[in-house]
């Protein structure tokens, strides 16, 4: 059988058809490789909200070799919504006793910035849920993130397919962005931390309450390109009353008794999704964003203070999760 | 009555270009503050109002919906509903207005489309409500929230007539109010969006009831409208930030409901006049000026 010249142009037209079609599923959906060659993560005991945290954050952070001098620090806590009894938010005790230790460090200025997700009334949760009373007795600036000005950023990630999004001035000048999320289980994404936080400077006054584009886009691809276009400098993680089962607001309470430190908010992630119990190469975004963002297998991490051990019941969570557990 | 330095405070914060920035340190003009601004600005700073005017009328998008703030895309956002109530009174904007609300009557949220209602209703179960029960989102292409929900129906309740291509109007405003009466929680009030999520009953919010309740209050008959009035009566006097209480006060004067110790607890606040979000200080003027916010928003009582 001999070939024509017509069977060879519609062979490689068919050809060209199918790589054109089929290449964008095999290339790399980010434009940087972002990670360190090493991490370094501590895990710190504390059993509860009082004034030794200030001490504890203080002895943890010296492990790091932070440079914030004369630079301006972002403190990105959880702030999500109030609901008496619950632990929905990354405590201000925590926060407070991160102010303190940067302004230690001589950072030129701290000042803490969120977006929550759920209330329009920003106010009405940073007083409910003890921030207001916290931040001016530190003299604590707080910034709106769902209202501050906005500066048009393309995405340095195309996991979600959208171009840009319209982020806040704070975050994108901040030298020093601090990820505080509290340790939680999620019903949409197995688990909301360090990288999962970033949602919330996603401005509500331009996506909404909820940042519903987010969801509509993915959740784990929005992760994804949010961290691939603002870099998480480091992360202090709240586990000290942590949440399990149907979070991250109906969820119940969790003792964990742990902060996490990272200054890899993937290692973060990773190590905080171990002593919840789960494997973290199960979680789509962890497991993603160790191709580019940062460092999630052990053998890449420097492990100081305690070691991660498996936890004699790991955390609950909603049935289409159960999937994540490491055993 | 406003307090006079809340109004100059107001009026010193508007921007060269007419808008009001969303924090008072910004230079960025906003939209949902530029509305509450011209809104709650009395007769007497009249040419204050009219630059705001102005500004909002030059914001608008070519396809008639306004964006979220100058500079931003022109896709348009849940805003439109706004700046239609805040221009009502104004002749030389009503084809700008009719533009707008017409943009609004095609604007849907996601759960409206027969491919999302099927979802819905087979896929994915977890946050319970009727899809068929829609209303309209923040920002398009995303699904009806509350907020975006009953500033619409304020809005195309304003129009007088359904004529000049508004004869869907109605049908749209009656589905919008279903779905808030769909979404509402369980023990009454309004949360962001659905009431039940995951088989748990979500927290009511204080702000997203009192804009439902004015968004419903011609059908005070309906016992989930008497919950949640009663839920938010429970709730306001201990209401720790001005922005719900003056919905709140907003609320129920347009259900009749008493506000004068509202309106005392309000004027408690400290350093009002130092509020950080214009929004909440033009609020807490409209709420200070109930007798009069009422008609301004669009209520009919």
């Amino acid at each position: 059988m001999s070939l024509t010249r017509r069977d060879l142009l519609i062979g490689s037209a068919a050809l060209v058809g199918g790589a054109s079609v089929s290449t964008p599923f095999f290339l790399p959906k980010y434009h940087f490789d972002q990670r360190p060659k090493r991490s370094r993560v501590a895990v710190l005991h504390a059993d509860q909200y009082c004034q030794k945290l200030s001490q504890i954050l203080w002895e943890g952070l010296r492990v790091f070799s932070i440079n914030v001098r004369g630079k301006k620090v972002v403190l990105k806590p959880n702030l999500v919504d109030y609901l008496p009894g619950s632990a929905i938010n990354t405590h201000p005790m925590l926060v407070v006793a991160a102010a303190e230790a940067f302004r230690r460090l001589e950072a030129k200025s701290v000042v803490v910035a969120e977006g929550p997700g759920h209330q329009r009334d920003t106010q009405l949760v940073l007083s409910r849920s003890g921030y207001q009373e916290s931040l001016r007795g530190e003299k604590l600036r707080f910034i709106d993130l769902n209202r501050d000005e906005l500066i048009r950023t393309p995405l340095r990630a195309s996991y979600t397919g959208m171009k840009e999004l319209w982020l806040p001035r704070t975050v994108l000048e901040a030298d020093f962005l601090v990820s505080m999320p509290k340790i939680k289980t999620h019903h949409w994404s197995g688990v909301t931390l360090a990288m999962k936080n970033m949602f919330g400077i996603v401005p509500g006054a331009r996506y909404g309450w909820p940042k519903n584009i987010l969801h509509w886009k993915g959740i784990e691809e929005s992760i994804l390109d949010l961290c691939a276009t603002v870099s998480v400098h480091f992360v202090i993680a709240d586990g000290i009353i942590a949440m399990e089962g149907n979070g991250p607001l109906n969820g119940a309470p969790r003792l964990l008794e742990r902060i996490v430190l990272a200054d890899d908010p993937v290692a973060a992630d990773a190590t905080c999704a171990r002593l919840m119990g789960f494997d973290p190469g199960r979680i789509a975004h962890i497991r993603e964003g160790a191709c580019f963002l940062g460092n999630a297998v052990p053998e890449l991490i420097d492990q100081v203070g305690e070691t991660v051990r498996p936890l004699a019941t790991p955390f609950r969570e909603v049935p289409e999760f159960v999937k994540l557990y490491a055993f | 009555m406003i307090p006079s330095d809340l109004s100059a405070e107001l009026i010193r914060r508007q921007l060269p270009c007419g808008g009001w920035s969303a924090l008072a340190a910004s230079a960025q003009a906003a939209l949902e503050p530029t509305c509450y601004s011209v809104l709650a600005l009395g007769s007497q700073a009249t040419d204050v109002r009219d630059r705001g005017y102005s500004f909002l009328v030059h914001a608008q998008n070519p396809n008639g919906s306004w964006p979220a703030f100058a500079g931003d895309d022109h896709d348009g956002s849940w805003v439109t509903s706004l700046v239609a109530i805040a221009l009502r009174d104004i002749v030389p904007s009503i084809p700008a207005r009719l533009k707008g609300l017409h943009w609004l009557l095609s604007s849907a949220g996601k759960e409206g489309n027969w491919l999302w209602k099927w979802k819905f209703r087979t896929a994915d179960r977890h946050v319970r409500f009727d899809p068929d029960k829609f209303g309209w989102p923040w920002f398009p292409d995303t699904v009806s929230w509350v907020v975006p929900t009953a500033f619409a129906a304020l809005a195309l309740n304003q129009l007088p007539c359904s004529c000049g291509g508004f004869d869907l109007a109605q049908s749209r405003v009656d589905r919008g109010v279903q779905m808030l009466i769909d979404r509402a929680c369980p023990g009454g009030g309004w949360n962001a969006g659905n009431g039940v999520v995951y088989g748990a009953a979500v927290a009511p919010h204080p702000d997203d009831t009192a804009i439902a309740l004015l968004a419903l209050c011609d059908r005070q008959q309906e016992p989930v409208v008497q919950a949640s009035l009663n839920y938010l009566e429970r709730t306001a006097p201990a209401l720790t930030a001005p922005w719900s209480l003056a919905w709140a006060i907003l609320a129920f004067a347009a259900h009749g409901r008493p506000t004068a110790l509202l309106r005392g607890s309000l004027l408690t606040f400290p350093d009002l006049s130092y509020l950080e979000d214009t929004s909440t200080l033009a609020l807490v003027c409209l709420a200070l000026d109930h007798e009069h916010a009422s008609t301004k928003l669009g209520v009919t009582i």
